[in-house]
């Protein structure tokens, strides 16, 4: 008899860590976009909730738009793979830490709280670079 | 000799597509900068400052040409027409010591629920104040229980609750700072960001 409300606590718990976990939104999408998580593979719906470590794919006709919890925007032209490698945000102090992976394709990033927060607190990385973002806008284009 | 071309032609091209950065002023006009932290897998240590550049990555001495008359690229410009509205902030004001808005405040809700209907994917942070007339334990309770008040009323006008989120933060951020034990309308406030 005890063991039913402990399970239901359970799942409860589990499905309330992703929320807890929220790091971003989609805003839009167009043609072939998705959200690698793990070995899945998510569309990239507007409203779907980001979480660390997430891919952000583009195909050649794909497009994605994305806010954060600390203000940074996020638009991701076609073929595109960016990921989110590390993202911490203490929305009480307004501090963070955000790295960035530009595999291949074109990022356009207006930076947020977390960039202003601490110097290079924001990282962008390329292939053949890495990028401390203090408070601006910017593309990064990395060819295929 | 005719592979020895292709293999200069493959490098000048390889070289030509190598990852680039443009440099741009924010929405505001105010110019910030880019480190290279790291080029070529190597530590670096140079900043790009310069507003409407191009740069060539991968370089311990990055060179920013200027934009130049042609400006952006197509494909540039189509890539920050797609960037997201920056997120608006509202503050919403309450009578002393209750969850009750102030009548100013009231009327700003009709441009509140526009603004969440007019975005895609919104996603909306409630936080909670309170002045400093009474306890702090209180105070708490009372900012949860204002950033509740303004979560019911999203609520009702048809927003899911799941693209909301709530804090209170009770007497702790002032928006005028003050002795305890001091009533003070500014410091009574709701900020809802909306993204």
């Amino acid at each position: 008899m005890l063991r039913v409300p402990f399970a239901i606590g359970l799942i409860a718990l589990l499905t309330a860590s992703p929320v807890a976990a929220e790091i971003a939104r989609i805003k839009q999408s167009s043609g072939a976009a998705s959200i690698e998580r793990g070995a899945g593979r998510l569309r990239a719906a507007p409203g779907l909730v980001l979480l660390p470590g997430d891919r952000l794919v583009t195909g050649k006709d794909g497009r994605m738009s994305l806010t954060f919890i600390d203000n940074t925007r996020f638009a991701i032209g076609p073929n595109s793979r960016v990921s989110v490698s590390e993202f911490q945000y203490d929305r009480t102090r307004q501090k963070g830490s955000f790295l960035t992976r530009v595999d291949r394709g074109s990022l356009a990033i207006v930076s947020g709280k977390i960039a202003k927060s601490d110097r290079d607190a924001m990282k962008v990385r390329t292939p053949n670079s890495l990028l401390g973002v203090r408070g601006t806008k910017f593309i990064v284009e990395v060819p295929k | 000799m005719i592979r020895a071309r292709v293999a200069a032609a493959c490098f000048l091209l390889c070289g030509c597509a190598t990852s680039s950065l443009v440099l741009l002023p924010d929405d505001e006009g105010h110019q910030g900068s880019v480190a290279v932290l790291e080029a070529g897998g190597r530590p670096a240590e140079a900043v790009i400052a310069d507003g409407n550049s191009r740069t060539r990555l991968g370089d311990a001495t990055p060179a920013p040409r200027p934009l130049g008359p042609n400006g952006l690229k197509k494909q540039e410009a189509a890539l920050l027409s797609g960037l997201p509205p920056p997120p608006r902030s509202f503050i919403l004001y309450f009578e002393q010591g209750t969850t009750t808005l102030t009548q100013q405040s009231s009327a700003v809700l009709p441009a509140l629920r526009a603004e969440i209907a007019r975005r895609s994917g919104p996603a909306i942070e409630v936080l909670g104040h309170t002045d400093t007339v009474g306890g702090a334990d209180d105070n708490d309770r009372l900012s949860v229980q204002r950033a509740e008040e303004v979560l019911g009323w999203l609520a009702s006008q048809g927003f899911d609750r799941s693209m909301m989120s709530a804090a209170g933060r009770g007497e702790r951020e002032l928006m005028q700072p003050t002795m305890d034990n001091v009533d003070n309308p500014a410091n009574r406030r709701v900020e809802v960001i909306v993204r």
